[in-house]
């Protein structure tokens, strides 16, 4: 803090005033508005009725709110495995003395998840098509035409794999943030245990985990918070279907206030969206504290 | 001892026919694991754009092989065609991204640099209000902002992407700075102001070039989430056409011609070609950008 400097308040004032008003207007405003209308029977239009807690109590009995929940539960669980666990393998690989052309590795890895989500979207509908995905077409030359099938079709099988597209997007974002944790780490420590007979095995569980133990779990909150939003991807390639076998949380908020236009329970569904989302990230976050203070007094 | 130790590791170090053998199919092994995961995330694009050279016709006859005879046409078509919107997709997607990564920086810099620096009452209120902006799940606001937009009139307009956007990114930005201003020392700006720079010139001329590292970092991960942004564009900006985002236009593209794939990969490649030459180009700078705002946020 400055303390021999007394700059004029009214020119803070000055400085401040509109990027507070500008972000309270974009975050706090429309929080507020939905919280309003969440108590509303509203179609968009000028009339709205008030309902009092009717829409909390459809919300509560609304068993595709509830499953798009489970949804985004099952995409985060598959993505904290999927990204986090392969990205960690990678890591050992590229930590590996033996491997060539690592920065190829980290540039090429990084790239998808700079790519716009509806971009991986698209590329992998592609990938899935029936009559032109790549899928089929190795299932075809190999012999197993009986296997093919319409994949995004499937209701059993849409939420896997909807969740390929996102694990293989990020594999390498994880990638590239553990290896900047092993960098960290002074080079010695990897060769003495190597010098001491510890197998590569022995190595990453003894040794690397423990090392990047905090990053991991860096990861896996950015992990949680990034698949409990997810929406461009599932809304590019299936829209939540067929049916609702690929809804999430945030897509049934679209559809209900915009498709049916029912802009008071959307509303409702957007706050409870708030709420669960802040309930599971945090949570995590706060699982992830403990379980590291745990460890830390053995 | 150091010579022992030397002559220790000598031994150890030592290996057996057999153990050469099996650090040699290790390596093997390692760099064709690494090598497939590699070409995996490359190969869409590598795939996209020798498809993109056939015509419909020759693709759906074989999708894996390269064109016989390649053709621009589907580029051609791409952008002249202006009932498809990809030209000025891009032209929208570049003004969004440039003004609201101008916002976010001056705003970022001058927040964080306040609220690191001046003592003043709401100080810790303001950065708590910043920081919740890191915590609130931002897609629950997807439905409540469309209906604050709509009744202040201010969806579908050529400024309406900038709002949520610059209101989005100024948790990260305030943050970073906040923490990166901290570090230097405040006796810059006492020499500073014994030398008569007032409040404001210290901060634009002394301050904001020392922060240039951390600005930078703050535009690297805002240019990639504002030129990839999709949802919020979708709720407010969809009913205009000619306002339309890059990731926006191509969702309709894709509807459009959803059987012309090389034709959807001509318009993918061509939307893409900003966003990818920068990545190529600066990507050591966006990769180290990305992750520290990644980790420290």
């Amino acid at each position: 803090m400055l303390k021999a400097i007394k700059p004029k308040m009214s020119v803070v004032a000055a400085f401040l005033a509109v990027p507070v008003i500008w972000y309270i207007f974009s975050v706090f405003v429309p929080l507020a508005a939905a919280l309003f209308y969440s108590f509303f029977e509203w179609k968009g239009g000028p009339d709205k009725t008030f309902t009092g807690i009717a829409n909390y109590v459809k919300l509560i009995h609304d068993g595709t709110f509830w499953q798009a929940f489970g949804h985004n539960i099952f995409i985060v669980v598959v993505c904290i495995v999927g990204q986090v666990g392969i990205a960690f393998i990678l890591v050992l690989m590229v930590n590996s003395r033996l491997t060539r052309l690592k920065g190829m590795h980290r540039t090429f890895g990084f790239f998808p998840s700079t790519i716009s989500a509806v971009y991986i979207g698209l590329i992998w509908t592609m990938i899935f098509d029936y009559k032109r995905g790549i899928i089929n077409y190795i299932l075809i030359q190999t012999g197993h035409k009986d296997l093919t099938q319409v994949w995004l079709n499937n209701p059993a099988l849409v939420l896997p794999f909807v969740s390929i597209p996102l694990v293989w997007q990020f594999i390498g974002y994880y990638m590239v943030i553990l290896l900047s944790a092993i960098a960290a780490v002074d080079n010695e420590i990897f060769e003495v245990a190597e010098l001491d007979g510890a197998n590569a095995f022995q190595r990453a569980i003894y040794i690397v985990l423990p090392l990047i133990k905090n990053m991991l779990m860096v990861c896996i909150t950015l992990c949680v918070a990034g698949n409990m939003k997810v929406f461009d991807h599932i809304y590019t390639m299936t829209e939540g279907g067929p049916g609702t076998a690929s809804m999430v949380m945030a897509l049934y908020g679209y559809k209900v206030s915009f498709e049916q236009s029912n802009m008071g329970y959307g509303s409702t569904i957007s706050v409870a969206i708030f709420v669960v989302s802040l309930i599971v990230i945090q949570g995590s976050r706060k699982l992830v504290e403990f379980s590291m203070r745990n460890k830390g007094v053995e | 001892m150091s010579a022992q130790t030397i002559k220790m590791t000598k031994v150890k170090s030592a290996k057996t026919p057999l153990q050469k053998f099996g650090t040699g199919v290790a390596a093997v092994l390692i760099n064709a694991v690494l090598m497939i995961f590699s070409i995996s995330c490359i190969f869409p694009l590598v795939w996209m754009f020798y498809s993109s050279l056939k015509l419909k016709r020759q693709f759906n006859a074989d999708i894996i092989g390269f064109p016989k005879s390649p053709t621009f046409e589907n580029y051609i078509r791409v952008l002249t065609n202006k009932d498809y919107h990809l030209t000025s997709s891009m032209v929208n997607s570049v003004r969004v991204t440039v003004i609201s990564l101008f916002f976010i920086v001056l705003f970022g810099f001058v927040i964080g640099y306040i609220l690191a620096r001046v003592p003043f009452k709401l100080n810790r209120f303001l950065y708590v209000l910043f920081l919740m902006g890191l915590l609130i799940p931002v897609h629950s606001l997807l439905v409540p902002i469309y209906v604050v937009f709509n009744a202040a009139g201010m969806s579908n307009q050529w400024y309406t992407l900038i709002i949520p956007y610059v209101a989005f990114g100024l948790p990260i930005a305030v943050f970073l700075v906040e923490g990166f201003i901290k570090a230097i020392p405040v006796e810059l700006e006492e020499a500073a102001a014994i030398d008569g720079s007032s409040f404001t010139h210290t901060m634009f001329n002394i301050i904001l070039p020392v922060s240039r590292p951390i600005l930078t970092t703050v535009a690297i991960i805002q240019s990639f989430s504002c030129w990839n942004e999709f949802s919020f564009a979708l709720v407010l900006c969809s009913r205009n056409v000619k306002l339309q985002t890059v990731p926006l236009a191509m969702t309709n593209f894709k509807g459009q011609f959803a059987s012309d794939y090389p034709k959807i990969m001509a318009g993918m490649l061509v939307t893409m070609v900003p966003i990818v030459l920068l990545y190529f180009i600066f990507s050591k700078k966006i990769i180290e950008g990305m992750v520290a705002g990644a980790v420290k946020g």
